[in-house]
């Protein structure tokens, strides 16, 4: 049961086309996932991992190739998969309580049931004292908590995280890193997550899949098999590290010359 | 001219006493009722229509053409026809009034509808919103600030047709108080008239703002 | 190569969809104004269900307004003529309160002392509609160009000032700062910072007064006046002529459009740095 493919992409291409403009993205993406395994997406800016997130969200139609989350196509957005985006994307008319258990209430669940459930996501996230303020009251690193909280609340198949602490400073981030590392020890989930930066990479993935330039695909694959919580200072970690750095200037290089 | 005392003195006097049919209490009264008709049905209608355009392509294909010949004809020219087609009586103020506040609603709500974030739209989607509920539970209230402004500006264009019917042809309102003040060549008469409309305006100002406020606590616009 | 023929059909097709799909829509309000006034013209000539005093059939309306272009009757001029009377009095009204109001708006906003003598003046004059001037200036000014023109410089005069004012207030106060450190002066300051700022406001205010011009001038042609567009649709009401009324209402509109066009166009080319 451990080593179940929850979300497989064959193949799959992405050309969003504007006007006479054809931008081509994603060309020949081939991956699979597995239950509870924590994969990040590395992609050096304008790189399509965002587009190839929103594909798998199903917020987008595939060019070419198939998506199986579950083993069933993606025709659209579902449950199934739940987003925590760059930005926030709470609602802003509703209070963290209302934010986290918005998939819930759509989904008609009773209401006493849905609390409890909301609460408990709410505690894991840090949040517990917040429920009834609105996120416009929010610092930066509590609304990405309130998107996590409402993401996990759901209780998706798949998590898609898409750079959820790009917008963060530096300290919080660190932070927020952690926290993560500490929600998926508690509650295993797959995730998928997005970043640009190495560092946050090695320290929360299972697996690195790496996106080359555009038209994007998978150029390279690192098993992280370090033990957790991860020390960002302990030797092989920098090792690590180093190489994809070297791996991703090198090919970076190789396209500037 | 008259002077400040002269017209303050006037204003308390038609407090007590009748100047025509009722006093200013009753003129002033007179002239809300009017307004709280026609603009409620001004509202229903305008939201309604406003949503549909924002959230449709269609309805918005079918509705424009007409909605942008008939939205640049200021309210006060829609009296003549109006007189010619309900007479001279309740019912053609009270559509004098929906006039006036009709088109700000409309072109408010559309815009409230098509300026909702689409980035929240998918999130909706991705929890398990139906088409209906992130009509309801997202499209609606991101929209409400907009509606909300489209609502505040039309009071106001109501509260401006009412004068406007009321000079034309009425019995009671504070148009008719300034209309015939004028017909008096009275000028404290006028001016006794001018200063409740602009405290009733204000007031109603202030309370549309109040109720934003109470409202969108959780919109940046009234932080 | 084929890889590149099947790249560009996706192109065509995506085009082809796209401008399919536009056409759609045009289609959808042509026909929506098409029937419009097809169930108009079946309700008035051909069923008769409304007297055609009270409601003229479309083909009647378009006819009036030719005639109209160089008939008299019933209210004594040309539409040409009642246009270039309404468009005189409301530009000259409306230029007034633009060119006395934006400046004071300005100025009160940059000076304190006189923010807080002439403050409290507008707060009183802010809530009171154009509309209610009227009488007023009708008995103190007499019927004529002037009493309209007073109405419609208050209509104008008033937005005019209020948004010159909250313009210039809302100035960066960085922006401020920078200019102070490069040792920029005063006037500088306002000429220089603050003014640009404020200038979408300012334009904001001037595209309102416009519109409140328009709608003041018609109101006060309506109650007492000898020509213009207001003063037509009103003795066309009097003489039972719906068709001259709606002539009137349209031409209304179609100038109250080309106002606001007019204006949207100097924004574009006066205000930089918006869109």
């Amino acid at each position: 049961m451990e080593n179940r493919i929850v979300v497989k992409c064959k193949n799959v291409g992405k050309t969003f086309i504007q006007g006479k403009e054809e931008n081509e993205v994603l060309k020949g993406v081939n991956l699979a996932i597995k239950e509870e395994e924590f994969v990040v997406l590395f992609g050096l800016a304008e790189t399509g991992k965002t587009t190839l997130l929103n594909l798998i969200a199903g917020l987008e139609p595939v060019t070419e190739g198939t998506i199986e989350v579950n083993d069933e196509i993606v025709d659209g957005p579902k449950p199934n998969r739940g987003m925590v985006y760059q930005t926030t994307s709470l609602f802003p008319w509703l209070t963290v309580l209302g934010n986290v258990e918005f998939g819930p209430a759509v989904q008609g669940i009773k209401k006493t049931e849905r609390r409890k459930k909301a609460q408990y996501y709410i505690d894991l996230v840090g949040l517990s004292g917040f429920e009834k303020t609105y996120p416009i009251k929010l610092s930066g690193g509590m609304k990405q908590r309130v998107g996590i909280a409402r993401a996990y609340c759901n209780e998706p198949k798949v998590i898609l995280m898409d750079e959820p602490f790009g917008h963060l400073d530096a300290q919080t981030r660190y932070l927020m890193e952690e926290e993560i590392e500490r929600i998926c020890a508690k509650e295993k989930r797959t995730v998928i997550f997005v970043t640009n930066n190495i560092e946050e990479a090695v320290y929360l993935a299972d697996r690195i899949l790496v996106l080359s330039d555009k038209p994007s695909h998978i150029v390279k694959e690192y098993q992280i098999d370090l033990p957790r919580p991860r020390n960002i200072t302990a030797k092989e970690f920098l090792r690590l590290r180093k190489e994809i750095t070297d791996f991703v200037e090198r090919s970076a290089g190789e396209v500037d010359g | 001219m008259a002077g400040p005392e002269e017209v303050f003195a006037l204003i308390c006097k038609y407090f007590i006493e009748p100047v025509g049919r009722t006093t200013l209490f009753g003129h002033i009264g007179a002239s809300l009722g009017r307004v709280l008709i026609g603009y409620s049905i001004a509202s229903l209608a305008g939201v309604t229509l406003g949503l549909a355009m924002g959230y449709s392509k269609t309805v918005r294909a079918i509705a424009a053409p007409l909605f942008n010949i008939v939205r640049p004809i200021p309210a006060v020219a829609w009296i003549p026809m109006t007189i010619l087609w309900l007479g001279i009586g309740e019912a053609a103020k009270i559509f004098i009034i929906f006039i006036g506040g009709f088109a700000n609603t409309v072109i408010n709500s559309m815009s409230g509808v098509r300026t909702v974030d689409p980035v929240l739209i998918g999130a909706a989607q991705l929890l398990g919103a139906s088409k209906w509920q992130t009509f309801r539970r997202v499209i609606l209230p991101s929209s409400f600030p907009y509606v909300f402004a489209g609502l505040q500006i039309s009071l106001s264009g109501s509260w401006m047709s009412v004068l406007a019917a009321e000079m034309v042809s009425s019995h009671e309102g504070v148009g008719w108080l300034i209309i015939t003040g004028m017909n008096n060549a009275n000028t404290a008469q006028i001016m006794a008239g001018m200063i409740p409309i602009g405290v009733v305006g204000f007031i109603l100002v202030s309370l549309m703002r109040w109720i934003e406020k109470k409202l969108c606590a959780w919109n940046d616009r009234s932080r | 190569m084929a890889k590149k023929n099947a790249r560009d059909s996706r192109i065509w097709l995506s085009i082809q969809k796209e401008k399919k799909e536009k056409r759609k829509y045009v289609l959808i309000s042509c026909a929506s104004l098409l029937t419009f006034l097809l169930i108009w013209e079946l309700c008035t000539d051909i069923l008769k269900l409304a007297p055609s005093y009270a409601m003229p059939s479309p083909l009647k309306v378009f006819r009036s307004f030719v005639a109209k272009l160089y008939q008299t009757a019933p209210d004594g001029s040309t539409l040409p003529v009642h246009i270039g009377v309404s468009v005189y009095t409301a530009l000259l009204g409306f230029l007034m309160g633009a060119v006395i109001g934006s400046p004071l708006g300005i100025l009160m906003a940059w000076f304190k002392t006189l923010d807080r003598i002439v403050k409290p003046v507008f707060d009183v004059l802010r809530p009171i509609p154009p509309i209610a001037w009227i009488p007023i200036m009708l008995v103190v000014l007499g019927i004529g160009t002037a009493s309209k023109v007073a109405v419609i410089f208050m209509a104008s005069f008033v937005p005019c000032v209020i948004n010159a004012y909250s313009g210039i207030k809302q100035t960066n106060e960085v922006h401020i700062w920078v200019g102070k450190t490069f040792g920029a002066s005063r006037s500088q300051l306002l000429f220089r910072v603050a003014i640009p700022t404020a200038m979408p406001m300012i334009f904001t205010g001037i595209k309102v007064s416009l519109g409140a011009s328009w709608m003041a001038l018609v109101a006060a042609e309506l109650l007492a006046s000898s020509s213009g567009l207001g003063y037509m649709i009103q003795i066309a009401r009097s003489v039972g002529r719906a068709d001259i009324i709606i002539v009137g209402m349209l031409m209304i509109g179609v100038i109250s459009m080309l106002f606001s066009a007019a204006l949207e166009y100097l924004e574009r080319r006066f205000v930089k740095g918006v869109k």
